[in-house]
């Protein structure tokens, strides 16, 4: 069954086409990337998935829901890190977990937040308001909040971004078991090393477009991601 | 300069960005064909009112405007301090470039006053001068006045600018200043120990020069003071500006948990609540409320107060006036608490705009009732009107409910930009002038005939109806909409 079903999906800001007429499926339990350049339309992409934009045009299931209008429905199936937003300022790191636990009505906040704050070794840095935290802390802040409700699926944008070499290797290890585990993880990333490892499936877009699609072992097959990657940049630049 | 052009470009776009280039080009024309129509139709207000009395509650008003629109030490380290945010601002620059914060504030005051005076205050003085062949006025008259409102409208602005850095080096030094400005007021308004020129120096040179006074080395006596005044407070403001931003990465005591025990009774509002809660504590969002509420609420005590007692000719301004204008007043509190902290991250959450709304406006209506009352009984007691209190209440809190609510409806979580787009300020306008000017006229007969209350009670429930009527519209407004 299909987690992600795009149909023929379009949005446009003004004159400028940011998504222009992609269709794709992500079955269920699926470790899915998506790939391109700065400016590809991927955190546009993803910002329709989980309902924060409509589209234009098209059509967008998220676990049989249409996104039109129902992102609120969507949203509480699915836990999502964004590429910019940050957690509230003038919440501590602590306290913006439980706020999240008591909006998604989860059992067991206290438990919850203090396994996160476990793993993330986020300790010493919880009663500091979001604001006054490193960047990387900060991301692991809102990985924390996307993960707190174990959601079916998950969309991360550029979730990597801002943690150090340790916390890479750990967040790779868990989205790892988190895909043994049969959840569905829709990722945007252009760090192209790291995808490789964990996607099964794949599309790269540019300029809004799909330029390549199919499992990452059948695209790679004959050349490296990186080299794909770029070869089809170019050669969607210059055809 | 690059600096200051590439503020005004930014500010441009901010405030243009829910609206087209073209609908924001047409707010000058707007401006100016309101002041154009109220100048030719001040005949007709000046049957109720002395020109003395006009120009001291236009020039308090654009005071206020100023002081409303000044808070920029605290605007600015809200801007600063959201630089992880989506938007980024070239506020926030000196922590990257080379830069220092004092330069990059003094711009941030000169464009936000360019800002102002291109798109409001200038094409409102020309509608105010292309009125004269079609009145009686005297071109040095409104020269002259237009030179009061302008400077007017920088006092103001410097003034709460300077309020405002020195809130964001200290809450306790903030509190001082704005207790001392609050004492000031209340050595005129309450126990007479000085004309109002000793506040506002523009009414020195206003009551000095023509159209009311003819006295030039007094006027420009005032002047001077006015200009010096603007001056000092812009630089006192621009020294303490802090050359550092940075957040300490202090410990803080677990707030949330023990407001979201305190909200228990607030349904599914309640864990927002707890959230704003914690925000206003922490976020010095309370400071800023007392400069754009607060202040000015007591500026418009003494103004009611003045207008009662100072002047020779009464013109009846009664405690039911009074409380509708706190009313109408109060939205500005509303349009705070959109500003406290950037929304975006709701975005990833199962929260939908109209939900965030609401919750802007039970806590609005949670931290106006207390002080709206309080004054309107104040003002009560002052005037000797309690016995109108009956009536005064109710319009105090119906007009609340339904300027808010009607803000919201029309504003949605940015106030403030919005009504930068005229579609949306003419909304705005009407609905708030159309019952102001009902109730204003009502009020004046309440105590003469019986009828005049009957009457207001009518406009209540109008009012009344038209608030759950928008209430409720607010979910198809704004339910597709997203959070940046």
């Amino acid at each position: 069954m299909a987690s992600i079903t795009v149909r023929e999906l379009s949005r446009s800001f003004g004159a400028t086409a940011a998504l222009d007429r992609i269709s794709f499926d992500v079955a269920e339990g699926t470790f899915f990337g998506c790939f391109g350049p700065n400016g590809a339309g991927k955190s546009t992409l993803l910002r329709v998935l989980t309902g924060q934009l409509p589209p234009t045009a098209g059509e967008v299931l998220v676990s049989g829901i249409d996104v039109q209008g129902n992102g609120i429905a969507v949203r509480e199936r699915v836990g999502i890190v964004p590429e910019a937003e940050s957690p509230p300022s003038y919440l501590t790191a602590y306290e913006y977990l439980a706020f999240v636990g008591r909006v998604r009505k989860v059992d067991d906040v206290e438990g919850r937040i203090e396994r996160w704050i476990d793993f993330f070794d986020l300790g010493a840095s919880q009663d500091v308001l979001c604001k006054d935290l490193s960047k990387g802390t900060r991301q692991k802040v809102m990985l924390s909040s996307a993960f707190m409700h174990d959601p079916p699926l998950l969309f991360l944008d550029e979730p990597f971004v801002n943690l150090d070499p340790i916390y890479q290797h750990k967040l790779r290890e868990y989205l790892l078991h988190l895909r043994e585990e049969g959840r569905t993880i829709f990722l945007c990333s252009h760090i192209l090393e790291a995808a490789q490892k964990l996607c099964q499936e794949m599309i790269i877009l540019n300029r809004g477009r799909i330029v390549a699609s199919g499992s990452v072992p059948q695209l790679t097959a004959e050349e490296d991601l990186e080299t794909l990657f770029l070869r089809l940049v170019e050669e969607d630049v210059h055809p | 300069m690059f600096i200051l052009r590439a503020m005004l470009r930014e500010e441009y776009r901010m405030h243009s960005s829910r609206t087209s280039s073209r609908m924001m080009f047409a707010l000058p024309a707007f401006a100016f064909t309101i002041a154009l129509v109220t100048s030719l139709a001040l005949g007709n207000i000046m049957g109720a009112m002395s020109l003395e009395e006009l120009l001291f509650n236009v020039n308090a008003g654009v005071f206020l405007y100023g002081v409303s629109v000044g808070a920029l030490g605290f605007i600015g380290r809200t801007l600063v301090e959201r630089r992880q945010g989506q938007l980024n601002s070239i506020i926030a620059m000196p922590s990257l470039l080379p830069m220092s914060y004092r330069s990059t504030f003094l711009c941030f005051f000169a464009s936000d006053a360019i800002f102002y005076f291109a798109l409001l205050i200038v094409p409102a003085l020309l509608g105010i001068l292309a009125s004269l062949p079609f009145t009686h006025f005297s071109i040095v008259s409104v020269l002259s006045a237009s030179l009061s409102l302008a400077l007017s409208f920088l006092y103001g602005m410097s003034l709460s600018f300077a309020v405002s850095v020195a809130g964001t080096r200290s809450r306790g030094a903030f509190a001082i200043i704005a207790a001392a400005i609050i004492a000031l007021l209340l050595g005129h308004g309450a126990l007479h120990f000085y004309g109002i020129e000793w506040l506002l120096p523009t009414m020195g040179y206003q009551f000095s020069a023509p159209p009311l006074g003819a006295d030039a080395p007094l006027a420009a006596l005032f002047l001077a003071a006015t200009i010096m005044a603007t001056l000092l407070l812009y630089a006192v403001a621009i020294i303490m500006v802090p050359e550092s931003f940075q957040g300490r990465e202090a410990r803080h005591g677990r707030l949330y948990p023990r407001y979201f025990a305190r909200f228990a009774s607030f349904g599914s509002f309640q864990p927002y609540l707890a959230k704003e809660m914690v925000d206003l504590r922490r976020s010095g969002a309370v400071g800023r409320m007392v400069l754009s509420f607060v202040i000015p609420l007591t500026m418009l005590s003494f103004t009611s107060w003045y207008v009662n007692n100072g002047l020779e000719v009464p013109v009846g301004f009664n405690i039911v006036f009074y409380a509708a204008m706190v009313g109408f007043f109060s939205v500005v509190l509303y349009t705070s608490l959109t500003e406290v902290d950037a929304h975006d991250f709701y975005g990833t959450l199962p929260v939908a705009v109209p939900r965030v709304i609401r919750t802007k406006l039970i806590m609005f209506l949670m931290l106006t009732m207390g002080i709206s009352t309080a004054f309107v009984l104040g003002i009560a007691a002052l005037n000797g009107e309690a016995g109108m209190l009956w009536l005064a209440l109710p319009v105090l809190y119906v007009v609340s409910v339904y300027m808010v609510v009607a803000t919201a409806y029309l504003t949605g979580l940015r106030p403030n930009s919005s009504l930068f787009d005229p579609a949306v300020l003419s909304k705005f306008i009407v609905i708030s002038i159309l019952p102001s000017l009902g109730l204003t006229l009502m009020s004046f007969s309440v105590g003469r005939t019986e009828l005049a209350a009957v009457a207001i009670a009518g406009v209540l429930v109008l009012l009344l109806a038209a608030a759950m009527l928008l209430y409720r519209r607010i979910d198809a407004k704004w339910s597709g909409r997203g959070f940046n």
